[in-house]
């Protein structure tokens, strides 16, 4: 009898060895969040739809976004770089890593980016599913791999939980960890500035200086920071001072096309007042020294954009204009949303 | 009563480890050598720095004297062809196994053997220069040991801005100043991958090389050796382009994507007139 038991054990096991079938997980809860979508936004880029955040997906993408082990030796997180009271970016004019390395560009907010059919300035990428992994192993970022970083995530209960929570199963993937961080970005949504606020006509108004700087701004700038986004994001060159990195060349190092060369994406102008210094590698200090440089003389280009090009390679400002541009682009900071 | 309980035992013991192995019935298997030449012509290349006296040199169709200090691209997806066209397919979509960085500063990168190949008698080689799209991830969890080689400090074979492993790096000196030379190839296509109509963006580097055999190389019994030999006199004096070296496009700073293409052209071919690009077969020894 016995025996008997053994050999049918034994069989089992082999069985059981042989099948690598996912045991049933554990049902969880962990309803998907509903995105606080604000009205006349564009619609959501398509992999939003395919990588819902839901409420444990984002406390881990928030976790994973402050997670120092991200970098090699632990020094760094993505929010280190991306400051909430920077809009998701610092005061750095190239990105600054691991040792103190010195990145290629400006570090870009992380804001609205469920809205955006492209991300980084030369739109490289067109999912954030598949930026994550960028900074991660870049050498002047964390220089680090992600298996490296699987590794030392393994074993901290926290994240077995989370992940558990998240996906169903304590199984750290790269695919979970970029999907997670993804979904936390996804809710980073600035859509409550003291613009939108006088838009929805609730009581807010605004001074007489933004009020004409939002008039000036209307005339000279909203052609291309369109949208509620204040960004058209098309890829433009308006002649800033380039980059002597050899790695730069705008979207073309992406496209393959010459008329890219050195063409950046719009950038939105939401939080403007927070992220300085500005330009692809932060050749500004100011929105003053912004505003200068565009109604002074850009450099010229094959392909510099045509409302420079037909313009004398200027947009006409007056001091006044300007003084009031900068009051109305100082609207579009949305304290809650920098964590004030 | 006993003894057949014992043998259903025994019976179904063998059958749950039968279903375990997985089968390994091919023919007769034997090994391919591919030893790569990297050559001016049909001149060895010696690798050298900025004031080398050994390294090769050569002159391009527009007059440009240069020569290389680091020279390193990547095959993969190979595949042998039989006579009667049937392809034998090496590995094709595991980078682990079926790709490598040749380095022409590493004597052992030269000589890729592919083992346990069917016995037949193959007529044609295919093989990429690059990484197909779909693979081009730099998926570490899934290829760690490509990932390894490739992102090694002394090869840099990885464009993490681009997700993508470069498919070239060749750095040299050009001209009598000797002014530096780095071209680099990779690609750049977003899109869902391995879908090219829906490739929205960017540039595909990935090049297929279809070379026949001189000799049949007879797999079975014996490791047949094919030399293949790529001739970088072609990079800049190619059948797609002939190109002068400048400050346009000599480093990767201005060559962008556009430029780039024109030197993946001639070395990798343009993928439909011409599949060889600067690739050739000097040798089958069986």
């Amino acid at each position: 009898m016995m025996k008997k038991s053994f050999g049918f054990l034994f069989i089992v096991l082999i069985l059981a060895s042989c099948s690598s079938e996912d045991y049933e997980s554990i049902s969880y809860d962990n309803p998907d969040l509903v995105l606080d979508i604000p009205i006349d936004f564009p619609a959501l880029n398509n992999a939003v739809h395919s990588n819902r955040p839901t409420k444990y997906g984002v406390e881990l993408g928030d976790r994973l976004f402050h997670e120092k082990k991200f970098s090699t030796n632990n020094t760094i997180s993505c929010a280190t770089c991306h400051a909430q009271e920077n809009a998701f970016a610092d005061n750095n004019s190239q990105a600054i890593g691991i040792e103190g390395r010195i990145g290629l560009r400006n570090v870009p907010p992380i804001q609205n980016l469920a809205f955006m059919k492209f991300y980084n300035w030369d739109g490289s990428k067109l999912q954030l599913e598949s930026q994550t992994i960028v900074p991660i192993i870049t050498h002047e970022e964390m220089d680090s791999s992600i298996l490296e970083v699987i590794e030392k995530l393994q074993g901290d209960a926290v994240y077995k939980d989370l992940f558990q929570k998240a996906f169903g199963d304590s199984e750290i993937t790269p695919d979970r960890i970029y999907k997670s961080i993804a979904q936390y970005e996804y809710t980073l949504i600035s859509a409550n500035s003291k613009y939108d606020r006088v838009k929805k006509q609730q009581g807010e108004t605004f001074t007489a200086i933004e009020s004409q700087g939002y008039q000036v701004f209307q005339q000279k700038c909203a052609s291309c920071h369109s949208t509620p986004l204040f960004t058209d994001q098309s890829f433009r060159n308006i002649g800033f001072p380039l980059n002597p990195d050899s790695n730069e060349a705008g979207r073309a190092r992406v496209t393959g096309v010459s008329s890219d060369y050195m063409r950046f994406r719009v950038p939105s102008l939401r939080n403007v007042a927070e992220t300085a210094p500005y330009g692809s590698f932060g050749q500004f200090a100011t929105l003053d020294a912004v505003l200068d440089y565009m109604s002074d003389s850009v450099l010229d280009a094959p392909n510099l954009d045509p409302i420079f090009k037909e313009n004398g390679n200027k947009i006409n400002l007056t001091a006044e204009e300007k003084f009031q541009l900068i009051a109305f682009m100082k609207t579009l900071s949305d304290d809650q949303f920098l964590g004030r | 009563m006993k003894n057949l309980k014992k043998y259903l035992l025994l019976t179904t013991v063998l059958i749950a480890f039968t279903s375990c192995s997985t089968d390994d019935n091919s023919p007769v298997a034997n090994d391919v050598n591919l030893v790569f030449e990297n050559t001016f012509g049909s001149t060895p290349i010696v690798l050298g720095g900025e004031t080398s006296a050994t390294a090769t040199t050569t002159t391009s169709s527009a007059g440009q004297i240069h020569h290389f200090s680091e020279l390193k691209y990547v095959i993969s997806n190979i595949r042998l062809v039989k006579g009667d066209g049937t392809e034998v397919l090496y590995h094709i979509n595991d980078l682990d196994r079926g790709a490598t960085v040749i380095d022409q500063s590493k004597v052992s990168s030269l000589n890729y053997v592919m083992s346990t190949i069917p016995a037949g008698e193959y007529t044609q080689i295919k093989f990429g220069l690059g990484i197909k799209q779909e693979l081009n991830t730099l998926d570490q969890f899934r290829f760690p040991d490509f990932y390894a080689a490739a992102g090694a400090n002394d090869t840099q074979m990885m464009w993490e801005w681009g997700t993508g492993y470069r498919f070239t790096k060749i750095e040299g000196f050009y001209g009598a100043d000797n002014n530096v030379l780095s071209i680099h190839s990779g690609s750049t296509v977003e899109g869902e991958e391995g879908v090219e109509s829906s490739y929205t963006q960017g540039v595909d580097a990935y090049r297929e090389i279809v070379l026949d055999l001189s000799t049949s190389a007879i797999v079975g019994g014996k490791s047949p050796k094919i030399t293949i030999k790529a001739d970088f006199n072609m990079l800049l004096s190619g059948q797609s382009n002939t190109i002068e070296l400048g400050s346009g496009n000599a480093v990767p700073s201005v060559h962008t994507a556009v430029n780039m293409v024109k030197f993946v052209d001639n070395i990798g071919g343009n993928g439909t007139t011409d599949q060889k690009g600067m690739f050739s077969i000097t040798s089958v020894t069986n």
